[in-house]
């Protein structure tokens, strides 16, 4: 052992300096290998690019329907029908109760005339009083929400009141919508998952063919000397590379796909009214999406490595 | 420094490379091995060097028993060991410089030095003037220069070179065992394997005779001039 590391010292092994030159010569050799066949490297780059951009994109969607969805929560009321045998004083107690609670942002009253004129109104009839010789309609509060609280817990509490006789919510679809989200975001994450397994393997078969080309060079590094983790070495950092051009490649395909798209979901916006921006990838998803491209592209090139070096045994 | 304990390799498959193989190689000896092909010769090299284990017996090197020799302590090992290969083994895609500095940018020597010794050693092997060319634009000869200034590079106390002058004509084989003969003078310890009788027998170093495996004779070396002292 002592003599092992007398021989190490006289070839100049060991030290900070010395493992730097290694490593740099390590880096140059795997930039060499990609600049060397760079329309295959290019094609790999673009693979491992395509297989994270799905999923990245996927998770933007979902993340810009969510936001926009919280938007439409906030603006929706719900209309609260009071028990018909109610009348005025009764009401506005009632009103004036439920205003109170936490989450509730204003309650409107609306009496049976009222609701019988809004109704003639959107039904397009001159007068639903000729029609109906005595209101059917019960008072109805509106009741505007703050879009904060727990919105469903607010609802089964004003279902449970006694002069209550029914809430009617008619945002169902934007729950709907929220859990299809949510279930699509579990989706994302399982593609995600998936397509990185995916990144490794490609970029792992990208090394196993770059081994078998250059055999012959393994087989004399090792003759004169060098160690294994020298000869793993720049194969380690082509797929640090590849994964690292791939996440890169990722973010511009996203970046360029959301400038394509501002303008058409602009002009959708628009037609409601609204003003609707697509918002792009955080800088944390960024940096993840782009720096685990790289941690996967690392782990498929050295499972490769090690298993063919072992094969190749020089 | 090198020394055979009763050393047999059989490879997988039956052929009985080596049998009971016995010898002491001195530090700074310049030694022959010759013998015809399929002798062994080969396989005694790559013994030493660690590219084959032996199946029986003891290979020590310099003090230490390379059998017992971790797979994690091989490269450490090759780095002090010298070898020229009959085939060159050269990469055929990097320049001669590129390919000399090689022992050393494993080693981790600073580009400036590198720049320095592989100028030295390719000054040393004649070829001072190639080192932009790439191998197989050089002659056989030149290849196996190159090979021996990798070889040399790492300033190795011990240089094996298998069938050195294989390929080379009478002339060139001279020169290249000159060079050999200036690096045994500078205390490198030298094996060649070599089936070139008459030019082993002129240099009259120390020759070891395989046959079968077996070595079945150790000529010792012969003091420089005895040959043509006049009798009586």
């Amino acid at each position: 052992m002592v003599k092992a590391k007398q021989s190490m010292r006289q070839a100049g092994a060991t030290g900070l300096r010395a493992w730097m030159r290694r490593h740099a010569f390590s880096l140059l050799s795997s930039l060499g290998s990609l600049a060397r066949y760079p329309l295959a490297a290019l094609m790999t780059v673009a693979v491992v690019a395509f297989a994270i951009a799905m999923p990245l994109a996927l998770q933007l969607a979902l993340d810009n329907i969510e936001r926009l969805s919280k938007q439409w929560e906030r603006l929706d009321t719900l209309s609260v029908f009071v028990d018909s045998r109610l009348e005025r004083p009764a009401i506005d107690r009632l009103a004036s109760r439920l205003s109170t609670w936490n989450g509730v942002l204003a309650v409107d009253p609306i009496s049976p005339d009222q609701g019988l004129q809004e109704l003639s109104a959107q039904l397009g009839l001159e007068s639903a009083e000729d029609v109906l010789e005595n209101n059917p309609l019960p008072w109805v509060l509106e009741v505007t929400l703050d879009g904060v609280g727990d919105r469903s817990g607010l609802i089964d509490r004003l279902q449970s009141q006694s002069e209550v006789s029914n809430v009617l919510a008619d945002i169902q679809w934007l729950e709907r919508l929220d859990a299809m989200t949510e279930l699509l975001g579990q989706l994302t994450l399982l593609l995600a998952g998936l397509l990185a397994a995916g990144v490794a393997v490609v970029i792992g078969n990208t090394i196993r063919l770059d081994v078998q080309n250059r055999r012959e060079e393994i087989e004399v590094l090792a003759l004169v000397g060098a160690t294994a983790a020298f000869i793993r070495r720049p194969f380690l950092y082509s797929g640090l590379w590849y994964g690292l051009l791939g996440g890169l490649m990722a973010w511009a395909l996203l970046s360029a796909g959301l400038m394509v798209l501002q303008d058409p979901v602009a002009r959708l916006g628009q037609t409601y009214t609204e003003s609707l921006r697509l918002l792009g990838p955080s800088p944390l998803v960024i940096v993840m999406a782009v720096g685990g491209s790289a941690l996967f592209g690392l782990l498929g090139a050295w499972l490769a490595v090690s298993q063919h070096l072992r094969r190749i045994d020089p | 420094m090198i020394s055979f304990q009763h050393v047999s390799k059989r490879y997988p498959g039956g052929v009985q490379a080596l049998s009971d193989v016995s010898f002491e190689l001195g530090a700074g000896e310049m030694t022959f091995l010759t013998g015809r092909s399929g002798a062994g010769k080969s396989t005694l090299l790559k013994l030493i060097a660690l590219l084959e284990r032996p199946s029986r017996g003891q290979v020590v090197f310099d003090g230490r028993n390379v059998g017992k020799v971790s797979r994690r302590q091989i490269p450490y090992l090759r780095r002090r060991i010298g070898v020229i290969f009959q085939d060159h083994r050269l990469l055929t895609d990097k320049r001669v410089f590129d390919n000399v500095a090689l022992p050393l940018m494993i080693a981790g020597v600073s580009f400036g030095e590198i720049q320095r010794r592989v100028r030295a050693a390719l000054d040393k092997v004649g070829l001072a003037d190639k080192e932009k060319m790439y191998p197989p634009m050089l002659s056989g000869g030149e290849q196996q220069r190159v090979g021996i200034a990798r070889a040399i590079i790492g300033r190795p106390p011990v240089l094996l070179a298998d069938e050195p002058t294989g390929n080379l004509d009478p002339g060139l084989s001279a020169e290249l065992m000159e060079t050999f003969l200036q690096l045994n003078r500078a205390g490198v310890t030298v094996l060649i394997a070599s089936h070139d009788l008459a030019l082993i027998k002129r240099l009259g170093q120390r020759v070891l005779v395989l046959d079968n495996g077996q070595i079945i004779d150790d000529l010792p070396r012969r003091e420089r001039g005895v040959e043509t002292e006049p009798d009586g």
